[in-house]
């Protein structure tokens, strides 16, 4: 009976992706008619479906993940902030940033490079009277991040609720800031951001071509792009596993820790309509991104990808 | 170097690099010692294994193989001729810069790329590659070297100098390989350079030609005064250079160099005497190395004095080499004819 019932849902994620593939081919920009898990819906039923499903699933959102991924997402965000190797000084836009779970992360990197950097520097302070120290302890002490900041933004209030209360409760203060916003129109100034980072948001996002030309925008010449995604696991025996993991245990976990069934059979099926690897690095190639290339964590089961914004439509050199 | 976008990156693209081939205005470029993928066409991007990039790189590159194959086969074509034309290529490294355009400036032209948006796109002569782009920015961050060592933190501030974001830092491999290794290339070119141009006066007779132990020392001594700015952590940087990611870019690099002094003094064995005189040669220069990296004495006379020391006793081993020769000869004679006259005193000899 499982199996029947995954051969179904397999069927239609196949029509649904196949008819998504078609439209995009065609040129079209997604039609009024878009998929919801493996329902297809229109564009506005789309969104709001989405945004229902994180506002009743906000609160219990850092236990499912756990939960889920038993504990595994941590070691992901924790790749991909590791990838973005961040130097002190950067200016990170987070966007489905939510929890938060990136910026805290990038905050304690560059927080502890920038300890690096001025041990370094105090190594270098042997020969200095006590009062050059002391300015330098002044100077250095109130610059712990040395001016990085991070900007979480998100399309859903009670995300970025439960986020600010994790940052309160965390004991993060600086460098952190909560915007509300859309990230197909994101509210913020052209060339302001030094790296654009987007984990586990791109898949909700309704169009995708549109958030990616967002983030071309925002990103400083030389900015970096950065997803992080549920993809597509191309060993065959991996990934009945994985399915079977997805469509038989995790509603089920929903039901009994959320409570909510449907909002976890939907991000299952969220992620089987998800573009795979080689589609979404066309897409980010498409909104004029340089040197994209994509890394499998787990064999496929999420994958990281990078792009460079290398030129700026407006200057030249 | 002119640079300048356009207002429509994504359809110009394609045919953009590939004029920019053409046009290029670099000065003679600096030796690369390997290619992942010439930036031009965006096929390019997805075609990296199939343009002869090394081993070391199909392992990276096999990762997203070529979607676009009609793209892919015209950006082969193009690169293979660059390729072709590039004596030191070799097995490359995970974002090694590929031989810029400046190095080949009568390349032929290439085909129209099929740029996937379809248009024919229009020709612009100062679009940048990423290259270029990653080549400016390397060297821009060879002055942040002394300060921050060979490492991220150096790119980032090279590319904040060009106006990038320090995020471009990311372009490159966190451990700074690719900045050690253009750094190298760099220096190699420009002491091909130094023996070119005096291999010019002594053509037009306006200098004399050096005897060779003084050519190598020379030519030893001007590429190790290249080090001398970034003396205090080029040991750093040897130790990044060794990685065996790094190991066969370098040694590359390394024997392309070696093999252009023993050019220029004049060599043309073509017998094993040809492997035995590079390899006295690169003796001769990682150890000079080693011992500028702990010499204290000013203007680093120790090390001219061991590296004079050294090149004499190359020539001298050459000297010996023939006489142990011909001695071992004389010696094999003279036993054969000691052999002989027993065998005649034996009577051995005569035949019954």
């Amino acid at each position: 009976m499982a199996a029947v019932r995954l051969c179904r849902c397999r069927c239609r994620a196949l029509l649904s992706r196949s008819a998504g593939a078609l439209r995009a081919r065609r040129g079209l920009a997604a039609g009024p008619e878009m998929h919801f898990g493996f329902q297809t819906v229109t564009e506005e039923e789309r969104r709001e479906k989405i945004y229902q499903v994180f506002e009743n699933v906000a609160k219990k959102y850092d236990v499912m993940n756990d939960s889920m991924t038993l504990g595994i997402h941590r070691v992901w965000k924790d790749i991909f902030v590791h990838k973005m190797n961040p130097c002190p000084g950067t200016l990170l836009l987070d966007v489905a940033g939510g929890t938060g779970d990136i910026a805290f992360r990038f905050i304690n990197y560059v927080h502890s490079v920038r300890q690096r950097q001025l041990q370094r520097k105090l190594k270098h302070h042997q020969n200095l009277s006590w009062q050059e120290i002391f300015e330098s302890y002044q100077k250095d002490k109130f610059n712990s991040l040395g001016d990085s900041q991070v900007v979480v933004c998100d399309i859903n209030r009670e995300m970025l609720k439960v986020g600010k209360q994790k940052a309160q409760h965390l004991g993060y203060s600086e460098g952190l800031s909560w915007v509300l916003g859309n990230a197909e129109e994101l509210p913020f100034d052209d060339d302001k951001f030094d790296v654009y980072t987007i984990a586990f948001g791109i898949r909700n996002v309704t169009r995708i071509d549109l958030a990616l030309q967002e983030a071309y925008r925002v990103l400083k010449p030389g900015g970096r792009f950065l997803c992080l995604e549920f993809s597509h696991v191309s060993n065959p025996l991996l990934s009945r596993l994985y399915d079977l993991y997805s469509f038989q245990v995790i509603p089920v976990l929903g039901e009994v820790i959320a409570g909510d069934w449907k909002s976890y059979q939907y991000l299952v099926e969220s992620i089987r309509q998800f573009p795979p690897q080689e589609e979404l690095k066309a897409m980010i190639e498409d909104a004029g991104f340089f040197k994209v290339d994509y890394e499998n964590l787990n064999f496929g089961i999420v994958a990281i990808h990078s792009g460079f914004k290398l030129h700026n439509e407006n200057t030249s050199c | 170097m002119i640079v300048t976008v356009l207002s429509n990156p994504n359809h110009s693209r394609a045919v953009n690099c590939s004029l920019q081939r053409q046009h290029s205005q670099l000065p003679a470029g600096p030796a690369r010692s390997g290619s992942q993928r010439p930036g031009n066409a965006p096929a390019a991007r997805d075609a990296p294994a199939a343009q002869g990039c090394g081993p070391t790189a199909v392992v990276r590159c096999q990762q997203y193989p070529p979607l676009r194959a009609l793209q892919a086969s015209a950006a082969l074509r193009g690169a293979s001729d660059e390729h072709k034309k590039e004596p030191w290529a070799s097995s490359s490294q995970q974002h090694f810069d590929s031989p810029p355009a400046g190095h080949q400036p009568e390349q032929k032209p290439q085909g129209p790329h099929p740029s996937y948006t379809g248009q024919g796109g229009q020709e612009s002569e100062d679009y940048e590659s990423e290259e270029q782009l990653q080549h400016r920015i390397l060297t821009a961050a060879l002055e942040f070297v002394p300060e921050h060592g060979w490492t991220a933190e150096a790119i980032a501030e090279g590319a904040k100098t060009l106006g990038l974001s320090v995020a471009a830092a990311g372009l490159f491999h966190s451990d700074g390989s690719e900045l050690i290794l253009h750094f190298v290339s760099e220096c190699n070119t420009k002491l091909s350079e130094l023996l070119k141009k005096e291999q010019k006066l002594v053509q037009l007779g306006e200098a004399e030609k050096k005897p060779i132990d003084e050519f190598l020392r020379d030519a030893v001594e001007a590429r190790l005064r290249m080090l001398i700015p970034y003396i205090e952590k080029w040991p750093q940087a040897l130790s990044v250079l060794l990685l065996p990611r790094n190991i066969p870019s370098s040694l590359n690099l390394l024997t392309s160099m070696i093999d252009d002094i023993w050019h220029y003094a004049g060599d043309q064995s073509t017998d094993f005497n040809w492997y035995t005189r590079r390899a006295v040669l690169t003796a001769i220069y990682n150890t000079t190395e080693l011992v500028m990296m702990q010499d204290s004495s000013p203007g680093f006379e120790d090390t001219w004095r061991f590296l004079e020391n050294r090149v004499a006793d190359a020539m001298t081993m050459s000297n010996t080499a023939t006489q142990v020769q011909s001695t071992g000869e004389a010696v094999v004679q003279g036993l054969m004819g000691a052999a002989v006259t027993i065998k005649n005193l034996a009577g051995l000899n005569q035949r019954r």
